[in-house]
């Protein structure tokens, strides 16, 4: 685990009005690592990724994904193209989905590749046909969104990030929409990604996704990241007295 | 295994529910229907020149004059093509005044957001009636003449624009937030974003209060006869109505026109919203 950083978080702060969500997060996550972000709601968990893409603007701070860097002195124009680039270096998956619901399943996994990269769209076709396929949903590929059911949808939605081919998946509570019965195949699908060797940052109640397939979790509390080490060390011996009280909740069935 | 059994019978006895639950939804258009043809002869009636005896008293019902009515049925019917044309200019008029002024509402830009502001309340602040003399009447002052027909599309869909869109700001607002982060984590800008991903499904939304606008435009395209110059209906109407004091006769004769239009175009409006309800959304 030696190789770069592919994305750096440094001094970030964030706002909101006058609430002080995110205290001076410094954060790395190097290539093909899966990282877990646990903790209560409300802890900023959720911000700080969507910070990562500038879903969120940070207050302070700088944001570096493979490469591209983009800090509170970055203006104007620049900022306007570097956040461009950043975005198309991460895959995004949102708890509620967020398909397009005007659109097949197809068109809203070629519609990136197309829209935004300009590329040929039999090509991206293709792609996007080898993605649905990996995801087990090819054979939905003409239907609506709501003709889906939510797992389904989940599993669309991570494909048509991964047809952007991005350097780091984003995953912001992938299955807390989903009724119980339909969490297991996202988490299988999200392995399968995981295995595959995607960097991924995945903000999750799922326990259990987080000791089996992360390599890293890191645990957030008011703003800021509280504990942060193997899955073994944070389950089994944890440091801080949140940290515990957090995973007494889990196991006791909340979250 | 009762259960088994239960889940057999289960599906029949909502299939039972069901159909007659279907039988009293015909029922009920059925009554509908009937009371429709009821109210439609007593009008027809009331307008017949029936004599009728109730005792020593004779009554008479409203005597039309059906030979002024065959003579002119066409001459007014003629303003049918003026009535659509006018209507089907304001409504394209207004349509992109509309959407130009939803957007607008939406822009981080001061002047933007505040000429769209300002139009929609000018325009709502003040009657149809006097837009249409103001553009006719008023700018001829200030030497600029329009016709008849463009003062009157010009009025109706400044007016029908700044009413519709409230409608697009709706059809917008109706997009959820997460429909724009989606497209802008792909890396859209937000031009694409809302020419991709916002306007088709805010469009969607609109169509259906659109149509009903549309409706409604033919009605009060009437109010351009005012300026008497657009040969529509209600001009050719109240035309040949005053010449010969048959005024009566001539608005029954524009009225039921109107009607008629309206009930064709809301038949077609109404498949319209069963398509867009099957649909994809």
């Amino acid at each position: 685990m030696t190789s770069l950083p592919i994305v750096k978080i440094t001094d970030l702060d964030k706002y909101f009005g006058r609430l002080h969500v995110l205290k001076n997060i410094n954060l790395e996550v190097p290539e093909r690592q899966v990282v877990c972000l646990i903790g209560r709601s409300g802890s900023g968990k959720s911000t700080l990724l969507r910070c990562i893409n500038f879903l969120e603007e940070p207050s302070r701070g700088a944001v570096e994904v493979d490469g591209i860097k983009v800090n509170t002195e970055t203006k104007g124009r620049e900022r306007h193209q570097l956040i461009h680039d950043v975005r198309l270096k991460t895959g995004m998956v949102f708890q509620e989905f967020n398909l397009f619901p005007h659109m097949t399943v197809l068109e809203n996994v070629i519609e990136g590749p197309v829209t935004v990269k300009g590329i040929d769209r039999k090509q991206a076709i293709e792609l996007a046909e080898q993605n649905l396929d990996s995801v087990g949903l090819l054979f939905k590929k003409d239907e609506y969104p709501l003709r889906l059911s939510g797992g389904q949808k989940q599993r669309v939605a991570i494909a048509r990030a991964l047809t952007m081919q991005p350097r780091v998946m984003l995953f912001d509570e992938p299955t807390s929409a989903l009724d119980p019965e339909l969490i297991g195949e996202v988490l299988n699908v999200m392995k399968k990604v995981a295995y595959e060797g995607m960097t991924m940052i995945v903000v999750t109640h799922e326990m259990g996704f987080a000791r089996e397939v992360a390599d890293r979790v890191i645990v957030m509390s008011e703003g800021k990241l509280i504990e942060d080490g193997e899955p073994e060390k944070i389950f089994n011996s944890p440091q801080d007295p949140r940290t515990e009280s957090l995973l007494i909740r889990y196991k006791s069935g909340g979250g | 295994m009762t259960s088994a059994t239960q889940q057999e019978a289960s599906p029949s006895h909502a299939e039972l529910l069901y159909q007659a639950q279907l039988r009293k939804e015909r029922l009920f258009r059925a009554h509908v229907g009937v009371s429709w043809v009821i109210l439609l002869l007593i009008l027809i009636f009331l307008f017949s020149g029936q004599k009728i005896q109730i005792g020593q008293l004779e009554y008479q019902t409203i005597q039309l004059d059906s030979e002024f009515i065959l003579k002119n049925l066409i001459f007014i019917a003629g303003g049918l093509g003026q009535t659509l044309l006018i209507s089907i200019l304001s409504i394209s008029v207004a349509v992109t005044l509309a959407l130009l002024a939803a957007l607008g509402r939406l822009s981080n830009f001061p002047p933007i957001y505040a000429i769209s502001a300002f139009y929609v309340s000018l325009i709502r602040g003040t009657p149809l009636y006097l837009q249409i003399f103001f553009f006719f009447l008023a700018l001829p002052q200030l030497g600029i003449n329009l016709s008849g027909v463009v003062a009157g599309v010009t009025a109706l869909g400044l007016n029908y624009g700044a009413y519709m869109s409230e409608t697009f700001r709706a059809g917008l607002s109706s997009v959820g937030k997460g429909q724009r982060e989606a497209a802008l984590a792909l890396g859209m800008t937000s031009s694409q974003t809302m020419r991709r991903i916002v306007l088709p499904q805010a469009l969607r939304f609109a169509i259906p209060p659109m149509g009903n606008d549309f409706i409604s435009m033919t009605k009060d395209s009437a109010l351009v006869s005012a300026t008497g110059f657009v040969h529509e209906l209600m001009w050719r109407a109240v035309k040949v109505g005053r010449a010969q004091f048959n005024n009566l006769e001539a608005l029954i004769i524009a009225a039921m026109f109107y009607w008629a239009l309206t009930l064709i175009l809301t038949y077609f409006q109404s498949k319209l919203e069963t398509r867009l309800a099957k649909g994809d959304r």
